[in-house]
């Protein structure tokens, strides 16, 4: 499938070349991986419609940022990106982007585009980057499952004891039926976005609020690794999961996972690709009861000096457009302008609203060393949640990734 | 550099005339070119780099020795050291405990001597990224063939991951490089073991020496250019050992498998320090050389006391 597309795109560019094409022009973009078909299918869409393509490419979500950073360096840089946008203060910070201001505040909705998105976009007040994608991270369970398991398919779970008892349940079904999912082999970015909302709704952190100071080592952060290792040795999670470094993240497709934390992403993912499973979505329980979630997604940002920024924008236009919202809400992006939100999901999953219901609730966290302390596989988050949830010393896991934590954010000030 | 000195010297004579040495300059001109360009000058310009604070992005600013002095207090640097030292020391053991029995094996003339050779020397020509995920593949716990193997054999469960415990990810990863590399330490010791002039043995033999006699005071003290060579190789390799780690493993569980080539890569490029990541390079430099010619040393020694 990919690789046919992949083909089909070169081909079309190679064609492009070899016609002389004077006006047609190609815009080379990427993007990370793991977001779904959203930003594929919207891509397929304007290239079918327009006249300057895109040719899209895919850059797995864990070296994006390194690979973007090194093609500025060299030279070799895209025209345009769409930066997951917690890294766009950074880029924004290395004077690597094109200033959009001017342009974007002349948009006619700009006032309506997802505000937290601009604000990451926004740099020393000026704008390097515009809302794309918007997604939210919710909790998802296989109603099958429930059913065979004796539960309620359309109840969903609001504590993690529930959640803990009724995965105890569907793996009593049998051999390669597991109660819950997460990918804890030192994904930083899988567990920052499925895991962190269970200290987030009951109020703490990570880090302070201005950023300075780790604070990993919280009785809400011990309870929820609790929940988690307690499900780790009830045996209701595939061993795989200990080694999964993200490539796995979306296992619930596999439909003999019961529950799972995922993104709005995945829900347009399993209704578009996989309409067989019949699943259920809500809000992320906290350890305390009550709901969070992480608000993620991505800002479109073009690389300064690019020559075909015009395209870009054009682009861009077209994604805002009512057209293009709907193509990207249909494969799981949530609405970036709140102005036709309501018209974009008319027609759409009605599990999306869920998605939408979670921004209410969800948090973002702001930092520049976002990929130092989160996000990249051997860092100390990502090494904390698996040496905590599958390690023999959970104390020795709080305190290593506490002092790891603290001393990159000395080193960066 | 020091090591193509140090092996070709003795056997070079040197001629007076001074016609024939601009000759000589002329005909090592174009590695000298080649060297200077891709050797030399790089590693000088590392050397620059290391001291300065080197972002990927934005303004190189010079800071003198302190990178150099921040890899002397940098634990996670001693760390990748440390288990680079280990997995070097287990795997050259490895191999040659492997590569050895293998050459002696095929360098007898036997029927089927030509697949054994082929089919032991085939996996050295997959490259160590396709092999790094055919195993990772084979290894893993839902879909490999490996778990299903030994649990049927009685030595593991059928649900263990191996990747997600420290030794038995370590064990997936030497078990993937020892089938990997064996073949072509196997090829440079056959080679050393076929030019041991026959007769040599055989006179051995006559002399009433048995077979482990005539192998370890015939036949190793005879190899021992070629064991120099091997080793060297081996243990150069993997001391810059990488894409296993970085793609069987991701740095192992916990970044207990952090070797230092990924720990340099880390700084440069996931944490943008490109001037620390020169500064470790440059100290890895010196560690292999220093390695390089303590084994050449420790192998001219034995020439000496045999």
């Amino acid at each position: 499938m990919k690789f046919n597309k992949l083909l089909a795109a070169a081909s079309l560019v190679t064609f492009c070349f070899a016609a002389g094409a004077a006006q047609a022009e190609t815009l080379q973009m990427w993007v990370r991986s793991g977001i779904g078909a959203s930003f594929t299918k919207l891509v397929e869409a304007y290239n079918a419609s327009h006249e300057d393509k895109i040719q899209m490419t895919e850059v797995p979500f864990s070296e994006l940022v390194q690979k973007y950073a090194t093609a500025i360096a060299g030279g070799q840089a895209p025209d345009a990106l769409s930066l997951d946008l917690i890294y766009n203060p950074a880029f924004a910070a290395a004077d690597q982007l094109e200033d959009l201001t001017d342009w974007a505040k002349a948009l006619p909705y700009f006032s309506s585009l997802s505000p937290s998105h601009v604000k990451l976009g926004t740099y020393e007040d000026k704008i390097y980057g515009m809302p794309l994608s918007v997604e939210t991270s919710v909790f998802a369970w296989n109603k099958d499952l429930y059913k065979k398991a004796g539960l309620d398919p359309d109840k969903a779970p609001t504590t993690w004891e529930e959640i803990s008892e009724n995965a105890k349940k569907i793996r009593a079904l049998g051999d390669d039926t597991y109660g819950f999912y997460f990918s804890g082999g030192g994904c930083g970015g899988c567990m920052i976005f499925t895991f962190m909302p269970l200290t987030w709704g009951a109020g703490a952190d990570i880090l302070s609020e201005d950023g300075k100071t780790a604070t990993l080592d919280t009785p809400e952060m011990r309870k929820a690794v609790d929940y988690y290792r307690e499900m780790v040795k009830a045996d209701v999670v595939p061993p795989g999961a200990a080694s999964d470094t993200g490539t796995n993240f979306l296992s619930i497709t596999n439909g003999k996972i019961g529950q799972q934390n995922l993104g709005a992403f995945a829900i347009g993912t399993l209704v578009t690709e996989h309409p067989d499973i019949h699943f259920g979505v809500s809000l992320i329980p906290s350890v305390d009861g009550k709901t969070s979630s992480f608000a993620g997604g991505d800002n479109f940002v073009i690389t300064k000096g690019s020559p075909r920024a015009d395209i870009a924008k054009n682009f861009l236009e077209y994604a805002y457009s009512l057209e293009g919202q709907k193509v990207m809400a249909k494969y799981g992006s949530l609405p970036t302008r709140s102005d036709i939100a309501a018209e974009v999901l008319k027609d759409l999953d009605p599990r999306m609203q869920v998605g939408v219901d979670a921004i209410a609730v969800a948090k973002t966290p702001y930092t520049l060393q976002f990929n130092d302390l989160i996000n990249s596989a051997n860092g100390p988050w990502a090494s904390f949640t698996n040496a905590a949830i599958f390690g023999d010393d959970v104390d020795a896991a709080f305190a290593t990734a506490q002092e790891e934590m603290q001393s990159i954010i000395d080193n960066a000030q | 550099m020091t090591l193509a000195d140090s092996l070709s010297r003795p056997t070079r004579r040197r001629r007076p005339k001074r016609r024939s040495q601009w000759k000589g300059l002329l005909y090592i001109a174009p590695a000298m070119v080649l060297v200077i360009m891709f050797f030399i000058l790089p590693v000088l310009f590392t050397f620059w780099m290391s001291l300065h604070k080197w972002p990927l992005l934005g303004v190189p600013r010079f800071i003198g020795l302190n990178n150099y002095i921040r890899m002397f207090s940098d634990t996670r640097f001693y760390s990748a050291l440390g288990f680079t030292a280990y997995y070097t020391v287990i795997i050259t053991i490895a191999i040659f405990a492997l590569a050895f029995p293998l050459a002696i094996f095929v360098e007898r003339q036997r029927k089927m001597v030509g697949v054994y050779r082929t089919a032991i020397f085939m996996p050295v020509v997959v490259g160590l990224a396709s092999a790094s995920l055919l195993w990772v593949w084979f290894a893993n716990v839902d879909s490999g063939f490996l778990n299903p193997l030994l649990a049927w054999l009685g030595i593991v469960d059928l649900k263990t991951n191996f990747f997600a415990s420290f030794d038995s990810a370590f064990f997936i990863v030497c078990l993937m490089v020892v089938w990997k590399v064996a073949g072509f330490t196997m090829i440079i010791l056959l080679t050393g073991l076929q030019a041991i002039p026959t007769e040599l043995g055989e006179a051995a033999r006559i002399d009433g020496a048995n077979r482990w006699k005539r192998f370890f005071y015939v036949t190793l003290p005879l190899m021992r250019k070629t064991m120099a060579l091997s080793l060297i190789l081996s243990v150069t390799g993997s001391i810059l050992a990488f894409d296993q780690f970085y793609i069987m493993t991701a740095g192992g569980p916990q970044n207990k498998m952090i070797s230092v080539v990924y720990y340099i890569f880390n700084q440069s490029f996931v944490s943008f320090n490109l001037g620390y990541g020169a500064a470790m390079s440059l100290a890895l430099l010196v560690i292999l050389v220093l390695i390089s010619i303590f084994q050449l040393w420790l192998l001219r020694v034995g020439e000496e006391r045999a």
